[in-house]
């Protein structure tokens, strides 16, 4: 490594502590008693350093109040769309990109085009429906709307026109029907197309806000997200500043770690879904 | 053989048995709704009436988009001689040089000037006014937010991504530390946005403070509101704009860098004349990318600032939020929400039509 490396590197840690201080922060409340937080959040280097050091807030989240709740409520919302939208874009995907049926031009720019309708351009008349149905506060209703998102189904599409066709063709020469192709043979061979799929869905239902803001009005129906903007405007005086950050902190847990570990797929799917959708 | 074939669907029928999922969900979630909120937008539609009583909406026509855009008295003229002035400038430009620009951005340019010098010159005339008051000048906070964060991601994720484009353990882990704050959540992001900007409890007072500077009111003071909400929303969607620049860098061939080091175009010479050239088609998607992202703004506005101080921070989501759920007034709600459709339907075409040219 040249010696023009270590200055850049040494120049540009410094944006990168200042780009993290917020989250530290956030952390580092979380760790600090109540009563100290009322009076200051500077104890330690401008309150960057857990001290005085407790483990209260956490213990309270868990005792009272709904964040456990809520995160519950996050996964199940989160896996369910993760699991739905995999469903519906794979065998969407697969039709589009290998099959010839009538109408495969209109099926394709009708999917083009939905990627050009913003949620909040729908998030009116799908309310009157979920309301007429009867369906508001409930799972389904925080799932089912997301699983209408073209995005996924252009992906998978995208990635079965790259697979060579002589796979398929040699199993159709045995016989074996389509529904098999597509289970036995394509589906094993997209596992990581689907791996950044189901990575972007589950980081946008995490961290979705709109939708559940109108959905969800009971609190036992709140996501995590969604929860946390409800203790958020409040927080000094009804649950202390610490506890609302630990509250922060549980929220963002599961997309760091996935984030952390899944590093090179969420880039990639952050990418692809930035530069297509 | 013929057996195994009897029993397996023919390619239409696997066809439709593969689609009928995606086509039912994206039937009823997405289309329907889409032009039932059209349809929603030419009643007079009150979100409680119509709970109780299906049939207490009036077709009104086209009556709520002229509650909301227009109003009594409405006259044209030069009412934004900047705006409308830098219109004319642009109309030149195309003009001059619609050779160097090519077909596709003369005509861009021309568009967005004809725009720029027709839509600004709308006002009220002598006694007339806005039947609604605040939607212009909600889509005005809305275009002043895009106009800062957009240059503001931009210009530091692409600085950041040509520094950190070497292949080393440490530029990973200084990628990985600026992309971080991408993958939270709005409200996570705001939850620490409004204690940092608290003129009593926030890092940043704290910090001022040992400096000697008296702390500033961020969240409730006219002048900063929304500029913390800004910075705020830099901070948190940097990282895909850096990834995305990243991705465009890797592109460029490492020849065209030595034979430009070969003419003495190293450093910040290099990125002038070699990387920026190169990069152009990322950068204009990037940009178009992110006014598609931030015009649609809303949880940092909710949640940090409640649109305020008097209304400076209130954008287009906010306000057909607020019209919607807590006006009832679904009916002229659905008409900005189409209003809104119709601006990210632009910026959503030209995207397509760059990608297009990209993947050509």
């Amino acid at each position: 490594m040249s010696r023009t490396s270590h200055w850049l590197i040494i120049l540009l840690a410094i944006p990168a502590f200042v780009w993290l201080v917020p989250t530290l922060w956030m952390v580092s409340l979380s760790f600090q008693p109540n009563e100290v937080l009322a009076r200051t959040t500077s104890s330690t280097a401008f309150g960057l350093v857990p001290l005085p050091f407790t483990l209260d807030n956490y213990a309270a989240l868990f005792r009272f109040g709904q964040t456990p709740w809520w995160f519950l409520n996050s996964v199940i919302v989160s896996l369910g769309m993760t699991l739905g939208v995999l469903a519906v874009s794979t065998t969407a995907g697969y039709a589009l990109a290998r099959l010839d049926f009538p109408f495969k031009r209109s099926v394709t720019a009708l999917c083009l085009i939905g990627l050009m309708v913003p949620e909040q351009a729908v998030f009116i008349p799908l309310y009157t429906m979920f309301a007429d149905f009867g369906w508001h506060n409930s799972y389904h209703a925080l799932i089912l709307p997301r699983m209408a998102v073209p995005i996924g189904v252009f992906l998978m599409m995208q990635f079965f026109r790259g697979i060579p066709k002589d796979i398929e063709e040699a199993a159709r020469l045995d016989g074996v029907g389509w529904l098999r192709i597509f289970w036995y043979i394509m589906l094993p061979l997209a596992r990581p197309a689907m791996m950044t799929l189901a990575i972007l869905t589950f980081l946008y239902a995490w961290n979705d806000y709109l939708w559940p803001l109108v959905s969800a009005q009971k609190r036992e129906f709140f996501t995590i997200t969604l929860g946390l903007a409800s203790i958020q405007s409040n927080f000094a005086q009804s649950e202390g500043l610490g506890r609302v950050m630990a509250s922060g902190v549980i929220a963002s847990l599961p997309v760091v770690i996935l984030f952390l570990i899944f590093q090179r797929y969420v880039v990639q799917a952050m990418t692809a879904g930035g530069s297509k959708g | 053989m013929r057996a195994t074939r009897g029993r397996t669907l023919s390619q239409r029928q696997a066809a439709l048995v593969l689609l009928a999922p995606f086509l039912l969900t994206y039937g009823a979630f997405l289309v329907y709704p889409f032009f039932r909120g059209i349809w929603i937008s030419l009643h007079d539609w009150n979100l409680l009436a119509v709970a109780f009583n299906p049939d207490a909406k009036d077709f009104v026509g086209l009556r709520n988009y002229e509650r909301v855009m227009w109003g009594r008295g409405i006259v044209w003229g030069l009412a934004a001689p900047f705006w409308q002035g830098l219109g004319l400038l642009g109309l030149a430009w195309a003009a001059v040089a619609r050779r160097r620009l090519g077909k596709g951005t003369t005509l861009a340019l021309g568009i967005a000037s004809v725009l720029l010098i027709v839509l600004p010159g709308f006002h009220p005339g002598e006694g007339g006014r806005w039947y609604d008051r605040r939607f212009w000048p909600t889509v005005g906070n809305t275009i002043r937010f895009v106009a800062w964060t957009v240059p503001g991601v931009t210009l530091s994720a692409l600085v950041l991504a040509a520094a950190l484009n070497r292949e080393s353990r440490a530029m990973g882990l200084l990628r990985t530390l600026f992309f971080l704050s991408q993958v939270l959540s709005v409200t996570v992001v705001t939850l620490i946005w409004q204690i940092m900007f608290s003129p009593r409890q926030g890092l940043i007072a704290n910090v001022t403070e040992v400096l000697g500077a008296s702390p500033i009111t961020w969240l409730t003071n006219e002048q900063f509101a929304m500029a913390a909400i800004v910075i705020a929303t830099i901070w948190w969607s940097l990282g895909i704009a850096m990834i995305l620049f990243l991705a465009g860098l890797q592109d460029i061939s490492r020849d065209i860098y030595e034979a430009a080091a070969l003419d003495n175009a190293r450093g910040v010479r290099a990125f002038r004349f070699v990387t920026l050239p190169n990069l152009k088609r990322t950068i204009t998607l990037v940009v178009v990318l992110q006014i598609i992202l931030h015009f649609q703004v809303f949880g940092q506005s909710h949640l940090m600032t409640q649109g305020g101080p008097n209304d400076t921070t209130q954008v287009l989501v906010r306000y057909i939020y607020q019209t919607g759920f807590r006006d009832s007034e679904l009916g002229r709600a659905s008409a900005m929400a189409v209003f809104l459709f119709v601006i990210m339907g632009a910026f959503s075409v030209i995207q397509f039509v760059l990608g297009r040219e990209d993947a050509s």
